[in-house]
């Protein structure tokens, strides 16, 4: 269910951004770490639902905090002469990484359960 | 907890507006046709001259809309004097003939592409590319055979451009201009499209297996210069 949501809006996302009119590249680099961090959101959320703790109000207010802060920070950086978008790169991809491990051992768990009770089912009929 | 399709529904929305920034990025990226190079301040500086650029069509158009206003106050206040009215077609006369004034008309457009040969097929692949000189050879046979007005990739020809070798892209009125090359000329179309006679520069493009294309229209639209003609040292002799 929460996957097909997942593809239904990557589809649509994709299908209305091949006609979406292009920014300017002065605004280019923002939208980029905007990007990243929605990405970064994204895995969270999903990250959550399988661990059953997702928060709608959590979930929002990260989604949006996140990206503005980013781009806010990459302005700041711009200014100051200091590349801060790098910071915030790393944060958010380092956190993808954990929210994708989070995501990966849940399925690997689920798998392997099965695989055991599999083989306990077929030891009892043997038996 | 809240139940599973409020959750779906905000993570497509989120979706949703992910792969809309991305296609967005991936799009402006690809339409400034910047070239990632491994080297940061090379980067940086491709990233500058780009905003610049931006900068200025922003202020060129602003510039077009000025001299558009400009057009018409000075068509109003012409408008019942015979003597300013003459002044003012001989003025637009002058812009039409050295290029500052957009012109449309009959004529050809001229389409000079790179050889889609194996580089290895033939002993001179110098000869597959189109140069300068072979724009500049087509120019000048355009102008032998009676066009009025000429562009190259939408870059006006005036009487101050000229047309230099620049490594893979040439340079005219200091822009540069990469192959294919269309080139347009307002003229006779009969008389222009003399230039693919046997022995004609063209002739000897197509020997080269240079991708040579001229076609007749009975309308074509060519855009005026966008530069500044600057003539300080001259001065007309009473």
């Amino acid at each position: 269910m929460i996957f097909i949501a997942i593809l239904i809006g990557c589809i649509l996302g994709v299908i209305l951004g091949m006609y979406a009119p292009i920014i300017s590249y002065t605004y280019s680099s923002y939208l980029a770490i905007a990007v990243i961090a929605a990405l970064d959101s994204v895995f969270g959320g999903i990250a959550s639902v399988v661990n059953k703790r997702f928060d709608m109000k959590i979930f929002i207010s990260g989604f949006f905090g996140n990206a503005i802060l980013a781009i806010l920070l990459t302005v700041l950086g711009q200014k100051l002469n200091v590349d801060i978008y790098l910071a915030a790169i790393v944060v958010f991809v380092g956190r993808m990484f954990v929210n994708l491990a989070i995501i990966r051992r849940y399925y690997v768990d689920k798998w392997s359960n099965k695989i055991n009770e599999v083989k306990k089912i077929k030891k009892e009929i043997e038996k | 907890m809240t139940n599973k399709k409020t959750i779906s529904i905000v993570l497509g929305l989120m979706c949703f507006a992910l792969t809309l920034g991305i296609c967005i990025q991936v799009r402006t990226v690809k339409s400034s046709n910047s070239t990632v190079s491994q080297n940061y301040e090379e980067n940086n500086l491709r990233a500058e001259v780009l905003k610049y650029k931006e900068k200025y069509d922003n202020k060129y158009k602003e510039l077009e809309k000025a001299e558009n206003e400009l057009e018409k106050e000075r068509e109003n206040s012409t408008k019942n004097n015979t003597e300013l009215e003459k002044k003012e077609s001989e003025i637009k006369e002058g812009n039409k003939i050295i290029g500052l004034a957009e012109v449309t008309g009959p004529g050809v457009i001229i389409t000079l592409s790179d050889s889609k040969k194996d580089v290895n097929s033939v002993l001179n692949a110098s000869s597959l590319l189109v140069h300068d000189v072979d724009v500049l050879s087509v120019i000048n046979e355009l102008k032998n055979a009676g066009a009025e007005a000429i562009s190259i990739n939408d870059q006006r020809l005036v009487p101050t451009s000229g047309i230099i070798c620049g490594g893979n892209i040439i340079d005219i009125n200091g822009e540069k201009v990469g192959a294919p090359f269309v080139i347009k000329a307002v003229g006779l179309p009969e008389q222009l499209s003399g230039l693919s006679r046997p022995g004609g520069y063209l002739q000897r493009l197509k020997e080269d297996s240079v991708g040579v294309e001229l076609k007749k229209y009975n309308s074509i639209t060519i855009p005026k210069y966008t530069g500044v003609i600057s003539y300080k040292y001259s001065e007309v002799v009473d």
